[in-house]
């Protein structure tokens, strides 16, 4: 541990610790600051998506020929800005969908007292957001139908 | 006045489970919550049984559950308490530790986990002819968590711990706090690595039942933010 004066008030000691970070577990410390800029990300996000949809679009015009234009998904060429939507709904997806498992890891850790439950619990929601990572991220790149393609 | 208690009663050696049973006192308007358990106690069921000593606020022995609020029953009135409680004040045991009987409940998973952030000064240097000596400033940096006096009103408070016991809990981290911040002591780093652990810090969700709770005034959930702050710098300042 070292010891130096704080520059703004040269009378309070700021000791620094060391080795960093000191602990044998650092998981919880990572997946807490992931939740705070996860969290600090998706509001931007949600409230960037819903004024998008909800008020620039408007809720009785959205089509799904719109999405697939914004997204490069008719067949023609794809744009800069097409890929910056989809690079947009994607960072989207995935922060909203790992924000949402450790949501889920966080009290399932502290409602299932029995580790068995508890892990199967994590298994089953794991796979599932995997799941739907992956299908969201299909829809974002070959469409809502890939396979009528 | 006329105050109606509603006190939630339990003896493991006769009861299944706990039932609420209820008393009529006359008291004065500013006697306080522990002088009407006295009452009932010395004049109509000597069976009712909770922990007290100093009747001050200082010992921090009589924490309860006060109509669904964490309080020591020494520092609230009773006709306070009846406005609150639109009638008839509830008292029940603190919430997460094994109640023994009545009001008292088992301690020890509580002092556990206060044990396990070392709450005592560590420091193997000479102290020098007198004492170590420290700056006001510096002093008066951990000022707030001296004043803990582990009534366990936070940590019986907190929803964490009542999910899971395991986790440390407020009043571990408040004492934690305390001498992260002392610059006389040298253990920062073992304090922060118990707190770092999968049932220590991380599990507060920044509720605030337990700054509500503290009887003394604590800025408990400051206090915690402080220490996640710590141990997410490295910087203790």
């Amino acid at each position: 541990m070292t010891t130096s004066t704080h520059p703004a008030n040269a009378a309070t000691t700021v000791r620094r610790v060391k080795p960093f970070p000191v602990a044998r577990n650092n998981f919880e410390r990572a997946l807490w600051i992931f939740m705070r800029y996860s969290g600090l990300a998706l509001v931007f996000f949600a409230i960037s998506h819903f004024g998008l949809q909800h008020l620039l679009v408007g809720t009785h015009n959205l089509k799904v020929a719109d999405t697939e234009l914004r997204w490069g998904l008719t067949g023609q060429p794809v744009t800069v800005e097409q890929i910056a939507w989809r690079a947009y709904y994607l960072v989207l997806l995935i922060l909203a969908m790992g924000h949402g498992l450790n949501g889920f890891r966080q009290v399932a850790y502290d409602y299932l007292h029995a580790r068995g439950i508890y892990r199967g619990a994590l298994l089953v929601a794991g796979a599932l957001i995997v799941f739907l990572t992956i299908l969201g991220a299909v829809a974002l790149f070959m469409g809502a139908s890939p396979l009528k393609r | 006045m006329n105050v109606r208690l509603k006190i939630k009663r339990f003896n493991p050696e006769t009861d299944k489970k706990p039932y609420w049973k209820e008393y009529e006192l006359d008291m004065e308007p500013k006697d306080r919550v522990l002088d009407a358990l006295h009452e009932v106690k010395w004049t109509q069921d000597g069976t009712l049984s909770l922990r007290r000593s100093c009747a001050h606020g200082v010992c921090g022995s009589d924490a309860m559950r006060i109509n669904g609020r964490n309080r020591l029953a020494c520092k609230v009135f009773v006709d306070d308490e009846m406005k609150t409680g639109k009638g008839a004040i509830m008292i029940e045991p603190i919430l997460g530790l094994p109640v023994i009987k009545d009001m008292i409940v088992d301690m020890e998973p509580f002092m556990a986990h206060y044990r396990a952030v070392m709450p005592f000064l560590v420091n193997d240097t000479e102290p020098g002819p007198r004492e170590r000596l420290q700056s006001p400033q510096d002093r008066e940096r951990f000022d707030d968590t001296t004043k803990c006096i582990l009534c366990a009103c936070c940590t019986t408070s907190c929803p964490s711990f009542w999910a899971r016991g395991e986790y440390v809990g407020p009043a571990a981290i408040v004492q934690a706090h305390r001498f992260i911040f002392d610059t006389r002591d040298q253990a920062a780093e073992e304090r922060l690595a118990v707190l770092n652990e999968p049932d220590g810090i991380w599990r507060c969700r920044t509720v605030f039942n337990c700054t509500e709770a503290c009887p003394r005034g604590i800025q408990v959930t400051k206090a915690i933010g402080e220490v996640k702050e710590a141990l997410r710098t490295g910087v203790i300042a």
